[in-house]
């Protein structure tokens, strides 16, 4: 069995809000899944670090949460996305390809490139 | 913006007490059904199902802890949830809360007190407007015994003349008068004659009425009279309607124009200021020796500093001694700030009652430190299992760490209102000037202070069982037999511990004993007069009494003493031994080479009638007393003391010999015994002193000293009924003993031996139960270790030695290093001393074995009680 790893401390709120992005409302448990399920099964979602991870955002009001029958009769807190939320994705989003462009940008640099 | 929203949302969260454990709890149960429904259907049982969805989870305390870490005000809560464990765990073990609290409390009352005492003295600013302009004025003599800083009036004129630093200037002396208000009995008052920049210089506004004016100050003007606080109440009851009242003071017709505030005072207690009326001819010629009795203090002009008032006053110095050789040429000017004029005496004893008390502080922070740690240890499960629910170790130490600072907060309180208590007794006990009235009070400042130290205290020595906590490894702490080991953790830093706490003792045991060898040295001095049984009896007739009519009064009421029932002897003198006062004169002598303007002998002149040398009992060791043809003498003759003759004439006989005084020739007829603590000083040698008779030589003011066999307060009543007799005008000053006298005499050194003694005491007592601590530990500790060397064939004695070995090596090298330390440290003390040196041998090794025995004494026990356990016992204890 290979060893899974645990999300970047940071990246995973962003996790978070593009995975409510393109799966509407969703639960706790859901949101984890789905996010071990789009990392291909590399990552390892911690429920300690989530929880107080979905309650920030929801504080800061990128997220609001409620109530709500899930299915086979079990109730379940559901997450969805506010505006304020698409608003903080986009920009997180362009920040961090910003970031990954320059970091790539490193990695590929060679001396001659340089001269 | 958000941060401030979250931090917003938080805090209510706190306030309105809304946990999210309910919605947390609901979201972890959903997710462990969800996931053993997920397991279950890869082909768990459901029970394994529930089981592996669970460890998935891990643990349940860590999550909550970061859910936590997000919902709410984080040190807040954390801190009230750990307050409140920490109070449930105080009151689970409530000996060794009690044992904590009350050694913390002793320290910090010690402290506290101590502290007091200093900051009311030497920091806090005096309770004068801008009181760091206030400057003392002291006369001094260039060589030789000065009169205690009193200044003679014409000198004073001078420097009101010609200074260019001071923006008013004081002059004042005391005086006592009686007083008589309305049909009342005549009232003995102190009293002090000021002038009006008095009120300049002291700035203070008047609690009634007004303070005296300039045009108060001349001569004849209508005389006014301040009254103080305390003498407004004694005299007067308090009466609001006072101002304007007319009294009677040295039958002279007064008016009282004010009363100041209460805790106001500018040197000594005193009832009232009366408009002195001086002017620079009041004193005559007499500039040089002779009567010095007058204060001097200063404002400072804005922007002058003390150095530049110094310089002026040189300046002045040097021309009053070019422009009157013969009386000021041996005088000169010098200033203090009024703080170390009136505090600097009793500054070095301050400052070192207050390290004393730091010492002390630092073996009750010690004891508890060693407490606090005995009990990390012993608590090192509980700190395990914490950690095992998932309780990270930074956690688990801010608890320990609240814990600590909970329980200094309850010592200092404690110890807070124990030293409240202290320097409330201390106020109205303490001798001299820093018992007088207002001086030593607790503010908020001091509370702060106490407080702080008490919290630091907490954390400094709380931080300790902290490390000890941290280094708990979980699954050795958790299985119980960590005893099979011996666990040797922490031991060092006991040891550690120990050895410095035996060590500081050494230095307050040693500072306690050098102190109470100079007290009993100062005790044992011989006095030069018995002061067993010796009352002495303020009597002052107005200053502008006739000669004669002072004569007569003070022969009548001799003579009416004297036929008292329970009277042995009585005599009069112008001041008794231990009194501060001072009467300086210059002489040439007969046998002695004679230099113009430079008088051969100075020293202390008394006044004496009556029958005083038996009264005082002291010998007459040549010659004759004087008779009563010398007291109506116009040439009186004189006695001195043995310092006179010691230091002037070693060799020959003094009597027949003459003492000059201004052309006339003052034949010496006896030589008494030296007299301590002529001038006030019992710590002083005594210097050489002339006595004159008193009725031939003036003074108004007067001491009868009279030797009882009668109780002496009803010998005391008599007096006052005999002296209302002779003169209904006249009131009888403060009745006392000579003993009394000598109290207040020693009072210091005394204070000083008791204080740093107590502190001793008690330093010893925690080392003893430190040491005692520690042995009892380490020997519950190590139960399984000693049935094992027994088993093994050690005997009882081996293992007592074991443990007496174990605690004394830590005691012996901090006993070594207390012993350097104290040879350091004890040179502070040396103003202190008297007829001991800080490094004496004998004193040490006293001191060393004092502490030797009490500790050993205090290891014996527990040592002896782990060598007799029986082997089996100690092998099954699990």
């Amino acid at each position: 069995m290979k060893t899974k790893k645990d999300v970047q401390p940071g990246t995973l709120a962003l996790m978070v809000l593009k995975t409510l992005d393109v799966m509407g409302e969703l639960h706790g448990y859901g949101i984890a899944r789905r996010i071990e399920q789009i990392s291909g099964d590399i990552l390892f979602v911690n429920q300690g670090t989530l929880y107080p991870v979905l309650l920030r955002l929801e504080q800061e009001g990128a997220i609001a949460s409620e109530w709500g029958p899930s299915e086979k009769n079990r109730r379940a807190r559901f997450y969805r996305l506010t505006r304020a939320g698409r608003k903080l994705l986009e920009t997180e989003k362009h920040d961090w390809e910003q970031k990954a462009a320059i970091i790539a940008r490193f990695f590929e640099v060679k001396a001659e490139d340089l001269a | 913006m958000k941060t401030l929203n979250r931090c917003l949302i938080r805090l209510r969260n706190f306030v309105t007490d809304r946990r999210g454990d309910q919605r947390l709890r609901e979201e972890l149960e959903d997710y462990v059904a969800r996931e053993a429904e997920a397991n279950i259907q890869a082909g768990m049982s459901e029970e394994e199902a529930r089981r592996q969805a669970r460890l998935k989870l891990g643990s349940a305390e860590a999550i909550r802890e970061q859910y936590h870490a997000e919902e709410e005000v984080l040190l807040l809560e954390y801190l009230a949830q750990d307050t409140r464990f920490s109070l449930r765990q105080m009151r689970r073990s409530p000996g060794f809360t009690l044992v904590v609290v009350l050694t913390m409390a002793l320290g910090i009352a010690a402290a506290t007190t101590m502290f007091t005492v200093v900051y009311s003295t030497l920091l806090r600013s005096l309770p004068y407007p801008q009181s760091e302009r206030i400057v003392a004025i002291h006369d001094t003599r260039i060589t030789g015994r000065s009169a205690g800083g009193l200044m003679t009036g014409p000198r004073f004129y001078d420097i009101e003349a010609r200074n260019r630093s001071f923006s008013s200037l004081a002059i004042f002396d005391f005086d006592e008068s009686t007083l008589i208000a309305g049909k009342k009995l005549p009232i003995y008052v102190r009293g002090a004659r000021a002038n009006a920049g008095f009120w300049d210089v002291f700035d203070t506004a008047p609690m009634l009425g007004r303070v005296f004016h300039a045009r108060d100050d001349v001569p004849h003007a209508p005389l006014t009279v301040v009254l103080s606080y305390p003498g407004w109440q004694r005299l007067f009851g308090g009466d609001p309607k006072i101002i304007g009242e007319q009294v009677k003071l040295d039958q002279q017709t007064a008016t009282i124009v004010g009363v100041m505030p209460r805790g106001f005072s500018a040197l000594g207690d005193v009832d009232l200021w009366h408009a002195a009326q001086f002017t620079p001819k009041a004193w005559g010629n007499d500039r040089g020796d002779g009567l010095r009795d007058t204060n001097v203090f200063g404002r400072l002009r804005l922007g002058v500093t003390l150095a530049q008032a110094q310089a002026d006053l040189d300046r002045i110095g040097e021309q009053l001694r070019k422009e009157y050789p013969s009386s000021d040429g041996a005088w000169r000017f010098t200033s203090e700030t009024l703080r170390e004029d009136r505090y600097g005496p009793v500054q070095s004893a301050l400052v070192v009652l207050l390290i004393a008390s730091a010492l002390l502080l630092l073996i009750a922070c010690i004891n508890v430190a060693n407490l606090l740690l005995s009990r990390a240890t012993t608590r090192q499960r509980e700190v395990a299992l914490r950690q095992a629910l998932g309780a990270s170790g930074r956690r688990v130490a801010f608890q320990l760490l609240v814990e600590s600072v909970l329980l200094a907060l309850a010592g200092g309180g404690t110890g807070i209102l124990l030293a409240f208590v202290l320097t409330r007794t201390a106020a109205s006990s303490l001798s001299g000037i820093l018992g007088q009235s207002g001086t030593i009070h607790m503010d908020g400042v001091v509370i702060g202070v106490a407080l702080l130290i008490s919290v630091t205290t907490g954390i400094v020595f709380g931080v300790v069982p902290v490390l000890e906590a941290r280094k708990v490894q979980l699954h050795s702490a958790l299985k119980q037999g960590d005893t099979r080991l011996g666990g040797s953790s922490g031991n060092w830093l006991r040891s550690v511990l120990v050895g410095v706490q035996v060590g500081l003792s050494l230095v307050l045991l040693v500072g306690a004993s050098l102190l109470a060898d100079s007290l009993w040295n100062l005790m044992k001095q011989p006095l030069g007069f018995e002061p067993e049984h010796l009352l002495t009896v303020r009597v002052a007739l107005p200053w502008n009494t006739r000669p004669e009519a002072v004569r007569n009064f003070y022969n009548d009421v001799q003579q009416r003493i004297e036929n008292l029932p329970g009277v042995e002897a009585a005599g009069q003198i112008s001041s008794p031994p231990m009194t501060d006062f001072h009467v300086r004169g210059s002489f040439d002598a007969d046998w002695l080479p004679q230099a113009s303007n430079q008088p051969a002998i100075s020293a202390e002149n008394r006044n004496i009638a009556g029958n005083l040398l038996v009264a005082i009992g002291t010998p007459l060791l040549a010659g004759r007393a004087f008779s009563a043809a010398d007291q109506v003498s116009t040439v009186p003759p004189v006695l001195v003391n043995e310092a006179l003759v010691r230091e002037f004439l070693p060799k020959g006989n003094p009597i027949g010999h003459h003492l000059l005084l201004d052309g006339q020739a003052h034949e010496i007829v006896g030589v008494v015994a030296d007299v301590r603590g002529v001038s006030g000083a019992i710590a002083a040698e005594p210097g050489p002193a002339v006595y004159w008779p008193a009725n031939a030589n003036g003074g108004w003011h007067r001491y009868f000293l009279v030797r009882t066999k009668a109780p002496p307060e009803q010998v005391a009543q008599s007096i006052r009924e005999q002296v209302y007799e002779s003169d209904p005008q006249q009131s009888v000053g403060e009745i006392g003993t000579m003993d009394q006298l000598i109290g207040d005499a020693v009072a210091q050194p005394r204070l000083n031996a008791a204080v740093v003694a107590s502190f001793a005491g008690v330093a010893l007592l925690l080392a003893c139960i430190g040491i005692y601590g520690v042995v009892s530990y380490l020997a519950a500790q190590r139960t399984q270790e000693i049935g094992v060397r027994m088993a093994l064939g050690a005997t009882r004695g081996d293992i007592t030695r074991f443990f007496v070995r174990r605690a004394m090596v830590p005691a012996a090298i901090g006993l070594a290093a207390g012993t350097v330390v104290s040879r350091v440290s004890n040179r502070l003390l040396r103003s202190q001393l008297y007829g001991v040196q800080p490094d004496d041998l004998r004193l040490y090794l006293a001191v060393l074995l004092v502490l030797l025995v009490a500790l050993l004494a205090a290891t014996l026990g527990p040592a002896i009680r782990a060598g007799k356990r029986e082997p089996m016992d100690a092998l099954r204890t699990e």
